[in-house]
């Protein structure tokens, strides 16, 4: 298969682990570091407002090779909790999110696109797995619809 | 893929010190060759996959096997279905690409490079050429594949870059996956349609779906093949007169005859030739005039007011187009004609020696078989992430009559479509996204080393390349 070959820092690791064992971790949002060498921890949070998070991911930016500051993809573990239809209480699922809009470079959408399975890999736990590449793809209701079907 | 990692100690980087030399990334495809420099952005060389042969032996390039003085037969070294048949000449028409535009090689001695050679005195050239200086031996190899290449080609290929050219380390990499990868997509519907080959094919995190692999000739050759009926059938019939055969041209008015002087040849070029060069002006009828009926319904459905949606486009402005000889008229519906095969086989036009095009052919049944082949919890997702990529999908109206059909086919289902929208990004995806992945520091972890190919032979692409 043709992957990047990048690394994944030991921190993305218990930051996980963390986040799936105690709940003060709410999301992990996941960069390549400046060099395309890495991938590394961006940021954590425990804010539970889904809107704000999905703000970091909009607003996310990466270099290009030749410096430019453009639209960034990113990947992201977010603890996402949701209450059944059947009014049976609220059910969580760790899901894993690879986030890259198409108006980002093709440079930065090719280098997350081969990487990512080394970070999911690296993550045990993972329930779901949403690949979103606009806006839309990213709104609360749309993974919620996902989750709403039995999947 | 930690498991593939080589150790330290076996990792070659002596031979290759990540950026200071430059992979090499090679995309043959069935009508032209494209190969550049890992990281640029479009390849800089983009060379003709057909060859010449005359009697002084094989020739290459654009600025070769255009010349109607020289008596060239025209071949091509790939099959129909864009994977190798011809080896020897395929080898030398990808060290043409690369050695001839790629700055820092110094090619070969043209005495023994293989290129200018006497087809009768091959065998004993090419001994020379084991011997002299290899062309690659600096870089690093990345090439891409068809989805549906065999396992023989594939060995065959890794001991061409190993064996012939020397290269230290190689990938082999399937091109829709670097057309999915370019698209920032680790699970896509690729929809292909190249020069010879339209396919469709699931890939799930970087794997393609064997299953799910769909394939058919209604590609840009094909298309020609409608635009040769159309000219055929017109009434009067529309000569297809390449540029080679005009000395000059009087400007006629629309639907005039031609008033020009032909050139003569002393020596009458082949049939092949003439095909070559008729299918350049096909070409630039393909992409200035030809136009995708997008929709809604076929072009042969009916629309309100009791009229067809042909009637309708006829009604349109048309197009005007020139050819070589100065003949000009104005396409009106017939541009729309010649793409509708493609969505709809009873409005294929009819090709001499060819079976008619069937339903299953089609890009919407071929889109919708490959679907119905994956794990139903899968297809959601690929209708939400379907990228179009390759030259002939340029063809104005493709990606809004893709949606169109797909939406009436899937009517609860969300279409998604992702199609590059610069014209490079299109035509030469899967060559940039091996671009980019060549280029990172982190890939010389992947590559097959000389030093693996040495040990376990050819057969390591198989294990590797997945």
């Amino acid at each position: 298969m043709s992957q990047s070959g990048v690394q994944v820092d030991a921190e993305c690791v218990s930051k996980f682990n963390e986040l799936k064992l105690g709940k003060s971790i709410k999301y992990i949002i996941y960069k390549l570091s400046d060099d395309f060498g890495t991938i590394v921890v961006e940021e954590t949070g425990s804010d539970k407002d889904w809107d704000n998070f999905r703000e970091k991911l909009v607003n996310a930016k990466t270099k290009s090779k030749q410096g430019k500051e453009g639209k960034g993809p990113r990947y992201a573990v977010y603890d996402f909790e949701y209450e059944l239809a059947s009014g049976e209480g609220t059910r969580n699922k760790i899901t894993f999110i690879a986030w890259s809009p198409d108006d980002a470079g093709i440079g930065p959408k090719m280098t997350y696109a081969s990487s990512k399975d080394a970070l999911k890999r690296a993550l045990n736990g993972i329930a779901a797995e949403v690949q979103a590449n606009d806006e839309d793809d990213i709104e609360y209701n749309t993974i919620l619809a996902k989750f709403a079907k039995g999947k | 893929m930690a498991s593939q990692t080589l150790t330290s100690s076996m990792q070659p980087t002596d031979v290759y010190g990540g950026d200071e030399v430059s992979a090499i990334i090679l995309d043959p495809g069935f009508s032209s060759v494209r190969a550049g420099f890992a990281g640029e952005d479009t390849p800089k060389s983009f060379v003709s996959s057909y060859y010449g042969v005359n009697e002084g032996g094989q020739v290459f390039g654009d600025d070769a096997i255009h010349n109607p003085l020289a008596g060239l037969d025209i071949r091509n070294p790939m099959s129909k279905e864009g994977i190798v048949e011809d080896w020897d000449t395929a080898t030398r028409l990808w060290e043409y690409a690369i050695t001839s535009r790629l700055t820092s090689f110094k090619q070969a001695d043209p005495r023994n490079n293989g290129l200018n050679d006497d087809l009768k005195d091959l065998d004993v050239e090419m001994d020379g050429v084991e011997e002299g200086e290899k062309p690659l031996e600096e870089h690093p190899l990345l090439m891409t594949e068809t989805a549906w290449n065999s396992p023989k080609n594939r060995e065959r290929a890794i001991e061409i870059a190993m064996e012939s050219w020397g290269c230290p380390a190689f990938w082999l990499a399937r091109n829709s996956v670097l057309a999915a990868f370019g698209a920032g997509k680790a699970t896509a519907l690729v929809v292909d349609v190249g020069a010879s080959t339209a396919s469709v094919l699931a890939i799930h995190d970087g794997l393609i779906l064997k299953k799910s692999i769909q394939k058919s000739h209604l590609a840009g050759n094909w298309l020609s093949s409608q635009i040769r009926t159309l000219f055929a059938t017109s009434e009067p019939k529309v000569e297809l007169v390449p540029h080679y055969t005009i000395m000059s041209k009087t400007p006629v008015d629309a639907g005039a005859p031609a008033q020009a002087t032909y050139r003569t040849y002393e020596k009458e070029v082949t049939d092949s030739f003439r095909a070559l060069e008729e299918e350049r002006v096909l070409t630039e009828f393909k992409e200035s005039v030809v136009q995708v009926w997008t929709g809604p319904g076929r072009l042969n459905s009916p629309m309100q007011a009791g009229m067809t949606n042909l009637e309708y486009a006829k009604s349109q402005p048309g197009r005007v187009f020139e050819m070589p000889d100065g003949y000009n008229q104005m396409w009106g519906g017939e541009r729309f004609t010649v793409a509708e095969g493609m969505w709809d086989e009873r409005a294929a036009l009819p090709v001499a020696g060819e079976q008619p095009v069937q339903k299953g052919q089609t890009i919407s049944e071929m889109v919708k078989a490959s679907v119905n082949a994956v794990d139903m919890d899968l297809r959601s997702q690929l209708l939400q992430n379907i990228v179009v990529t390759g030259g002939t999908t340029l063809v104005n109206g493709f990606t809004d009559r893709l949606n169109n059909e797909l939406t009436v086919m899937y009517p609860s289902a969300r279409i998604k479509i992702q199609a590059a929208g610069l014209t490079a990004e299109r035509r030469f995806g899967s060559w940039i996204g091996g671009s980019i992945l060549g280029s990172l520091g982190t890939f010389h972890q992947m590559w097959i080393s000389k030093k693996e190919f040495e040990e376990f032979g050819s057969s390591v692409v198989e294990k590797r390349c997945k």
